[in-house]
């Protein structure tokens, strides 16, 4: 990626106030407040952690259960809940599950709805801001990836993967190495290589 | 400072390293150097090492740090028993690593928006590996570029060095004889878009008109110190790590 696509904080974006991602405004000019790549007229951060935004559907760990429900922890500083009203199911602690964010309060705080057991599977995590990269523009990435390897794959919006079945081992290296390279172009050409590759190695 | 030697610190305009009055010892920066931390960065300046790690946001602990209406952070300075401390009493929190830890966290509470993360904690950390004068505005500077490794929106990144008088001569980036046989030594931190001052310790005495100057020559300094902050990031996240 080109260095100066590059922006970094205290560095001015825009010529007038402007609502971006990652960005501030002051006196009337808008500033870049995390590592971003500029694209045309779109700031992309590079890094940070995730916080959860209603309509996300997430891998997430049961870490506690309540009276009232369960604490997902979303790989996020803030923990999610599940209320008993939302599931008939019951969890553990430790238990992974797909599940949607429903409402986010003022402190971040997510109302989970929907929860998915996933069993016997493995979870990955990587930085939230790759996983547009690993699906892909309309899930090309992610079809890529399950064709070429048969792992059944879920990645949630907060950066966790969740394989199972199929050549996971080979996933796994090929979701790492897109995370690594997310912001370099070309990228699904070399996934591709990739995976033949290791495929031609494995058989 | 204070201390007394026969060896004339300055001469011919020279300072006793060979560097002129206005010259800062070589600074190299590199982002990045901690794979298990959220940001990283190390920066040798001269004969200083200092590695700073940046953790969070994340929970905060003791539970009853925690604000509800923002977050909070925690710096922690210390030196290591291996860098050349004898002149600083004992390795660990000691009376001065704990005044360094909270001058710097000010001058991160004046940059991070901490407001976007409510009960949470950021966990700065740096390690001075070895020292040689100059050690907080190194351990700021390389805070500095760990924050925005860890992509924690700030308004800026902050720059700084320190400036100081020598045999009656004012000099830019102090190190650790002419701090302890010089008269003054004055850190000075500041962000470098706006010229706001975020540091500014001065130990020592100076006329005002020395300070004025010592100011100037502080934000040129920082300009400097910011372009190779910058340098380091782009080159981090220009190229591809080959592994992690």
């Amino acid at each position: 990626m080109n260095e100066r696509n590059i922006v970094l904080p205290g560095e001015q974006v825009y010529d007038g106030p402007r609502h971006m991602e990652g960005c501030y405004v002051e006196n009337g000019k808008t500033y870049a407040g995390v590592l971003s790549l500029k694209m045309e007229d779109r700031i992309i951060p590079l890094k940070g952690r995730y916080l959860p935004k209603p309509g996300d559907v997430v891998v997430g760990v049961v870490s506690d259960e309540r009276f009232n429900g369960y604490v997902v922890e979303i790989n996020s500083p803030y923990p999610g809940q599940l209320s008993t009203r939302d599931t008939r199911e019951e969890f553990k602690t430790g238990e992974v599950l797909l599940i949607r964010v429903a409402m986010v309060d003022e402190v971040h705080e997510a109302v989970l709805v929907e929860p998915r057991k996933l069993q016997g599977g493995e979870v990955l995590e990587i930085e939230s801001v790759k996983v547009p990269r690993v699906i892909g523009k309309n899930g090309s990435m992610l079809q890529l990836l399950q064709e070429e390897t048969g792992c059944e794959i879920f990645v949630g919006k907060n950066g966790r993967v969740y394989l199972s079945g199929g050549n996971t081992p080979l996933a796994t290296l090929a979701i790492l190495k897109i995370a690594r390279e997310a912001h370099t172009t070309g990228l699904t050409e070399r996934i591709q290589a990739f995976l033949a590759e290791g495929k031609g190695r494995a058989g | 400072m204070g201390g007394k030697t026969d060896k004339k610190l300055i001469e011919n305009g020279k300072r006793w390293d060979g560097r002129g009055i206005k010259d800062m010892r070589p600074l190299k920066i590199e982002a990045g150097v901690l794979k298990q931390a959220n940001g990283s960065a190390l920066v040798e300046w001269g004969r200083n090492k200092v590695l700073a790690s940046v953790y969070g946001p994340r929970e905060v602990f003791p539970r009853h740090m925690m604000d509800p209406t923002k977050g909070i952070i925690k710096f922690r300075y210390s030196m290591a028993p291996f860098s050349n401390i004898d002149e600083h009493s004992r390795s660990g929190p000691n009376r001065r690593a704990q005044e360094i830890s909270k001058v710097s966290r000010h001058v991160f509470e004046n940059v991070v928006f901490l407001e976007q993360f409510p009960k949470t904690m950021i966990n700065i950390s740096c390690e001075v590996l070895q020292s040689d004068g100059g050690t907080r505005v190194a351990a700021i500077i390389a805070a500095s570029v760990a924050l925005v490794d860890a992509g924690i929106p700030c308004k800026d990144l902050v720059s700084g060095v320190s400036v100081g008088r020598v045999n009656g001569q004012l000099v830019l980036d102090v190190d650790k004889y002419e701090d302890n046989f010089g008269e003054s030594d004055i850190p000075i931190v500041i962000s470098t878009r706006t010229g706001e001052v975020l540091l500014f310790q001065a130990d020592g005495m100076l006329t005002k008109e020395e300070l004025e100057t010592a100011f100037e020559w502080a934000y040129e300094g920082a300009a400097k110190v910011r372009e190779i902050q910058e340098a380091a990031l782009r080159k981090r996240y220009s190229e591809a790590p080959a592994r992690d």
